[in-house]
């Protein structure tokens, strides 16, 4: 076997240095204050997760958003976020958020790609977040339930498995389970795209079951199958394992910490006027502070906001600093 | 080669933040396999990834040791199984690991190697005090795979409690290489931290939380803390 050592230099290099801003989450929201914090020459980085993931990366066709008045993808406006954020030297880094100690002095960001020190945080992670939602799945989380291929899918070796969900993540995380698994019954939950079907495709141990829905999860001291309806028709898949990749619309809060307020639907409690949190040098904008309307314009309004407070709290200051000129 | 140059240099770079020399003992088995001994699947490359380590830096060094043959080393450092690698600095802090440290523990090893050499960590003051309470044996193991990301911050909270509290050992132990194990603490995801046998902890936490599972195990929690750890665990 050839020997893997991940030698995370990029985090690495990072353990010393404070980031004047952590921005968690790659979307109009979270580049629009990147481009804002960068602009005012603070050390900025964003950790995006996927960029092909978010709700407007999945929209196809924005003729909405003011000022760009021709047809365009989601993809493609949110790539032109990207680089005009870049070009004011902000990061963008892909990395998953793990967790988060925000009232920590610096706040600290646990990412899949190390530990990002930081002087403020602002939150822009989306509202494509769930909760576990299918009977016997937090429950059974650790215990054949997994969200993590690469972590878990070793245990699953010349096993039955089930994938449940079709979120962007989804066809690498197959990828990595079609390696160890004997037969992968995949249920999808919506169509796949063109695009996720050719390389479901590509395996030979995914059986494919569009029509089927979960319904529970069963075991006893671990996952010994699934519950599925068919056509009206309650059938019971026995598997050991079972991969979760649903999207939902919940705000994705689940690496906040606790001293972050969040109101009774979960989403994360802002001033309006700032967008900062209950924790001081934190804030959060996007559909993870569930304004009315989700619309990108609104978003990338919230995260200007937000970008000039972060300069306005590193600098001391008792004004914004208006970026004019 | 197991390191590749380029991660050589880098490393190199990172030695030189070295202070006290760190011996890496390394358990394995010998070169003859005798019958009814199981196989050990990465002995030899362990033994050869903390030798080519010990060229990176003179403070770094690699005592190897028969894990079948040299019982009294095996029960001085209280060694269960191979390959096993204890990081010792001016004493042994109790940093063990269970097969090899190798892709995303890779860069755990090496942490690990700087904080033992300089005798502290970065742990908070906060965490600092609650450790200090704690009076009594503290036996921590976080299974791990080698392709988790999320599996070297537990080992890391993990080790550098041993470091900093003469209470705690702290074993890193790699699922696919010990299955028996594995199964003995119904690990079917990553990372599982067993604290003291009984209390049990799923994924990678934050210092201030994954501190009252310690605390817990050792059952040193006050009301307080209690509260917090019940709500962090719902």
């Amino acid at each position: 076997m050839a020997l893997e050592l991940s030698l995370s230099t990029e985090a690495r290099a990072q353990r010393d240095d404070v980031y004047d801003t952590v921005i968690i989450g790659g979307g109009p929201a979270g580049l629009s204050a990147a481009l804002y914090a960068a602009r005012a020459k603070l050390r900025t980085v964003v950790l995006d997760m996927n960029p092909r993931a978010g709700a407007l990366a999945a929209t196809s066709l924005i003729v909405n958003y003011p000022g760009v008045p021709e047809e365009l993808s989601g993809a493609e406006l949110l790539e032109r976020f990207r680089r005009q954020a870049e070009s004011f030297g902000a990061e963008i880094v892909q990395a998953q958020v793990l967790s988060t100690d925000l009232a920590s002095d610096p706040k600290l960001v646990f990412a899949s790609t190390g530990v990002y020190k930081a002087r403020t945080v602002i939150i822009a992670s989306g509202a494509l977040g769930r909760k576990a939602s299918i009977p016997g799945e937090a429950e059974f989380l650790g215990k054949g339930v997994s969200y993590c291929a690469p972590c878990d899918a070793a245990f699953f070796q010349d096993k039955e498995v089930a994938v449940i969900g079709n979120s962007e993540a989804m066809p690498d995380e197959l990828a990595v389970i079609a390696r160890f698994a004997r037969t992968i019954y995949l249920i999808p939950r919506g169509r796949l795209t063109e695009e996720q079907a050719a390389r479901v495709a590509e395996f030979a141990n995914v059986r494919l079951m569009e029509s089927a829905r979960p319904v529970r999860i069963v075991g006893e001291r671990t996952v010994t199958g699934v519950e599925l309806d068919v056509g009206g028709e309650t059938e019971r898949l026995p598997v050991s394992g079972v991969f979760v990749y649903l999207k939902g619309n919940r705000p994705m809060t689940s690496f906040v910490d606790a001293s972050v307020k969040l109101n009774e639907d979960g989403c994360i409690e802002v001033d309006p006027r700032d967008h900062s949190t209950s924790q001081p040098g934190v804030y959060a904008v996007g559909d993870v502070v569930c304004s009315e309307a989700r619309q990108a314009v609104i978003a990338a309004a919230q995260g200007a906001l937000a970008g000039l407070a972060v300069d306005k709290y590193v600098r001391q200051a008792k004004r914004i600093r208006q970026q004019w000129n | 080669m197991l390191i590749s140059e380029k991660d050589r240099a880098v490393i190199r770079e990172m030695f030189e933040e070295l202070e006290n020399p760190v011996r890496l003992v390394v358990f394995t088995q010998g070169s003859l396999k005798l019958p009814g001994q199981p196989d050990c699947m990465y002995c030899e490359q362990t033994v050869k990834l903390t030798q080519e380590l010990a060229e990176l830096s003179d403070k770094v060094s690699v005592e190897v040791v028969n894990f079948h043959t040299e019982k009294e080393k095996v029960e001085e450092y209280q060694i269960a199984r191979i390959p096993a690698i204890a990081v010792v600095g001016t004493k042994d802090y109790g940093v063990r690991y269970y097969g090899i440290p190798a892709g995303y523990e890779f860069s755990t090893l090496l942490e690990d190697i700087i904080d033992v050499s300089k005798g502290k960590t970065d742990l908070s003051e906060e965490t600092l005090e609650q450790l200090a309470r704690i009076d009594t044996p503290v036996h921590i193991q976080v299974f791990v795979t080698p392709t988790c990301p999320y599996c070297p911050s537990a080992v890391r909270f993990a080790h550098k409690l041993a470091i900093e509290s003469d209470y705690v050992q702290a074993d890193m132990v790699e699922a696919q290489e010990f299955p028996e194990l594995a199964q003995r603490y119904g690990v079917f995801g990553v990372p599982r931290t067993v604290i003291n046998e009984e209390t049990h902890m799923e994924g990678a936490m934050p210092e201030r939380y994954a501190m009252l599972y310690v605390l817990k195990a050792a059952g040193k929690l006050n009301d307080e803390e209690a509260k917090l750890l019940s709500a962090v665990a719902r």
